[in-house]
């Protein structure tokens, strides 16, 4: 019996077109554009000026507090400017310009193919190269990593879990390393279970991907069978249904347990990381490498099969750069989205930048992205039938909607995950998701305010 | 029969009597003291319980007022204005200094035609969630985004949507300048300056910070920051920070000299009588006078 979170949940089609692309290497353009917040948290400071030459793998802007990361240059070259740029929404952020010259790395990054399979035994060395790399949470939410991993004094992970569901429609980024770097991954876990206490591992990839599962299953047996270790890490088939890469779910979905309302994974003993991270890690620890590239799919279903692609990219790289490289945008594509179709968010501005976290490009036609028109609630139910964390988005709504702060709160609106289950499921149109994500901020600082957590 | 219905009167009677002791009793020991003026004060409030004055309502103002008596500088009730106010002040017996009145300014004029669309919006029509989605459907991340949260916000349905130029516009006979289109909006357009002599006001109509070629590419009325109006200025009212300028209106002697001089034509001037030879040439006397001295 195939595992899956237990509450809510949906199945949309998960349209993986370009599941077969092989990862390619995106060309270098003549000039990137770095964000100084490519991660959760508070935006780095820059710490180069226009006129510096800086090297690829160099950091250019230093963490500005304790949920912050280092910014690494991902060319060589001059700096141009530091100063306002408009990011995927459009609004003013710090960017870095550096016009590129060659290609030359910072000292001691090995760029060899040779995979190192001895994890070093100092853990506080690994954490602080996890750190110094800049590695945060690829799957999403770009939470620094080396915070994960420092479980806060009284509390002990029992599990560490790698996050391969990619539960997300289209997207096949994750998909694609899972098959390419299989044995990379498999290493990372290993330096993130080790950093951890040792607890066992558990990589957790939906049904629909089988030739992940097996290339996951050989890349352990192998490494089990000729490094040390490596014990304890296993692959675990989980059940398709979405949201199941969100962290709560996939802990529900492995450990059986779950995640008190505004409560951390750690405090049901779990760390859940995504395999996209726990290579970025192999790359830190083992190779000394920034986190400066990531992989991203151009998808879409208006994408003729030979334009669909897997992009390894460096951050700070313009989209429309990508878009054009990759063939241009379709004519047929009225929005273009970055992340998945459920979470991910419209981009505004093509010219804005790839950061860390950049996951997609995705094209969606104006039939897939058109809203029906609204109407009354019925209290069919459908909404919290779907909602994974028990909550009644009907309901919430309608308090939202009158600013009913209270009873928003009573009814745990804080713990809404907006993962676009309820909004996806109502026959009625009604902008769920959007009402009540706003309403969730507003109680979430009301709390906050209290002094509660 | 009739002595029941006579134990029965003498029973509740007692009862009764007991009873109207112990509310007595109980009523004097936990008697909430309330100053009597308050329900006067509160009497002469308009009611809006709009919350304009920064209380949570008409009686909490009104034990506010109460409270801060003699001095009434804190309490300024919009709805009621200066005259609400003289209400009060009289019947506290004090005295308050009156205010201008003030005007809710819509400070954007990145209508359709001065700010290109380059983006289209599907989800919920409300400025605060399309605020937190992004900047807006054009270059311009500072200006109106149109969804009308100002409006929902008036109680006094002092302002309304305009759907030629997709901006909000305010009534001034019917805005009390309470100040909670300025609270709604997300962009902090909304600015709430002295209604000035005969409604005449001079203003900036733009919050764009971008770089004057960022912001002139974002709207053909942005203010680019130039400073040019800064410069004409004869009575130091304009200051220009973060690369848009802003006019104090407490300075302004709305001799309008900046209106001419901006280039993009982002600085407004409401209200001033059509017949231009006169006020135009009141206005550079003024200024000429100022500089002998």
């Amino acid at each position: 019996m195939m595992k899956t979170f237990s509450i809510g949940g949906i199945h949309p089609s998960d349209s993986k077109i370009s599941k077969d692309c092989k990862i390619e290497v995106l060309p270098v353009p003549s000039k990137v554009f770095i964000s100084v917040a490519q991660h959760l948290g508070a935006p780095a400071t820059p710490i180069v000026k226009a006129g510096d030459q800086v090297k690829v793998g160099q950091v250019i802007a230093e963490p500005a507090g304790f949920i912050s990361a280092y910014v690494h240059s991902s060319v060589s070259g001059t700096v141009k400017s530091v100063g306002p740029r408009k990011d995927l929404a459009g609004n003013n952020m710090t960017h870095i310009e550096i016009d590129v010259e060659g290609d030359e790395w910072v000292e001691g990054v090995d760029l060899t193919d040779t995979l190192v399979t001895a994890i070093p035994e100092d853990n506080k060395a690994i954490l602080e190269k996890i750190k110094m790399c800049g590695v945060v949470g690829l799957g999403g939410a770009t939470f620094p990593a080396h915070v994960k991993l420092c479980p806060p004094p009284g509390k002990k992970a029992d599990c560490l879990i790698l996050n391969g569901a990619e539960c997300e429609p289209y997207l096949t980024s994750d998909y694609r390393i899972m098959l390419e770097r299989s044995k990379e991954i498999v290493v990372g876990a290993a330096i993130m279970k080790q950093v951890l206490g040792g607890c066992p591992a558990v990589i957790g990839i939906e049904e629909n991907k089988p030739e992940a599962i097996k290339a996951m299953t050989a890349a352990v047996a192998e490494l089990q069978a000729s490094a040390k270790g490596y014990e304890g890490i296993s692959v675990m088939t989980l059940k398709k249904k979405y949201p199941q890469g969100g962290e709560k779910q996939l802990i529900d979905a492995v450990m059986g347990r779950q995640v008190k309302s505004m409560g951390l994974p750690i405090d049901v003993g779990a760390v859940v990381q995504n395999v996209a991270t726990s290579l970025a890690v192999y790359e830190a620890v083992q190779k000394n490498i920034p986190l400066i590239t990531n992989v991203m799919t151009i998808t879409g279903d208006c994408l003729p099969m030979e334009k669909q692609h897997n992009y390894k990219f460096r951050i700070g790289m313009p989209l429309s750069y990508i878009a054009e490289y990759a063939g241009g945008i379709p004519e047929a594509a009225a929005k273009v989205i970055s992340g998945g179709p459920m979470m991910g968010k419209a981009i505004a501005n093509m010219d804005a930048t790839t950061v860390k976290g950049s996951s997609s490009l995705l094209y969606l036609t104006a039939e897939q992205t058109v809203r029906g028109v609204e109407s009354a609630c019925i209290r069919c139910g459908k909404c919290a039938e779907a909602c994974p964390m028990g909550l009644e988005p009907f309901l919430l709504q309608k308090y939202a909607r009158n600013g009913m702060m209270d009873e928003l709160e009573e009814n745990a609106v804080q713990d809404c995950i907006e993962c676009g289950c309820c909004l996806y499921s109502c026959p009625a149109n009604i902008p769920l998701l959007d009402i009540i994500r706003l309403a969730k901020g507003d109680v979430i600082k009301i709390i906050r305010g209290r002094g509660q957590r | 029969m009739t002595q029941t219905i006579i134990w029965t009167i003498a029973i509740l009677t007692i009862l009764g009597a007991a009873l109207a002791v112990v509310l007595y009793v109980v009523a004097e020991k936990f008697k909430v003291e309330e100053d009597p003026r308050i329900d006067e004060v509160e009497k002469v409030l308009p009611g809006a319980n709009c919350g304009g004055c920064g209380q949570a309502g008409c009686r909490a103002f009104a034990q506010h007022c109460v409270e801060s008596s003699p001095n009434l500088d804190s309490c300024f009730c919009p709805v009621g204005g200066n005259e609400g106010m003289q209400k009060v002040a009289a019947v506290l017996g004090v005295e308050v200094a009156a205010k201008e009145p003030q005007v809710a300014v819509v400070r954007c004029n990145g209508t359709c035609e001065n700010r290109p669309r380059i983006n289209e919006y599907g989800g919920y029509q409300s400025c605060r969630v399309k605020a937190t989605l992004y900047s807006g459907d054009t270059g311009c991340s500072f200006g109106c985004l149109g969804c009308g949260d100002c409006v929902a916000a008036c109680q006094f349905g002092a302002i309304s949507m305009d759907p030629a130029t997709g901006l909000p516009v305010v009534d001034e006979e019917k805005c009390t300048a309470c100040g909670a289109c300025v609270k709604a909006c997300p962009k902090a357009i909304i600015e709430l300056r002295n209604k000035g002599r005969r409604n005449m006001r001079v203003f900036v109509s733009c919050v764009n910070k971008d770089k004057g070629g960022v912001a002139r590419k974002a709207c053909k009325a942005a203010c680019i920051g130039c400073g040019k109006c800064a410069k004409v200025c004869p009575f130091d009212a304009i200051t220009v920070e973060n690369n848009v300028a802003y006019i104090d209106f407490t300075k302004c002697k709305l001799c309008k000299k900046c209106v001419a001089e901006c280039p993009t034509g982002a600085i407004h001037a409401v209200n001033f009588p059509v017949i231009k030879p006169k006020p135009a040439a009141e206005a550079p006397a003024q200024p000429v006078e100022k500089k002998e001295e």
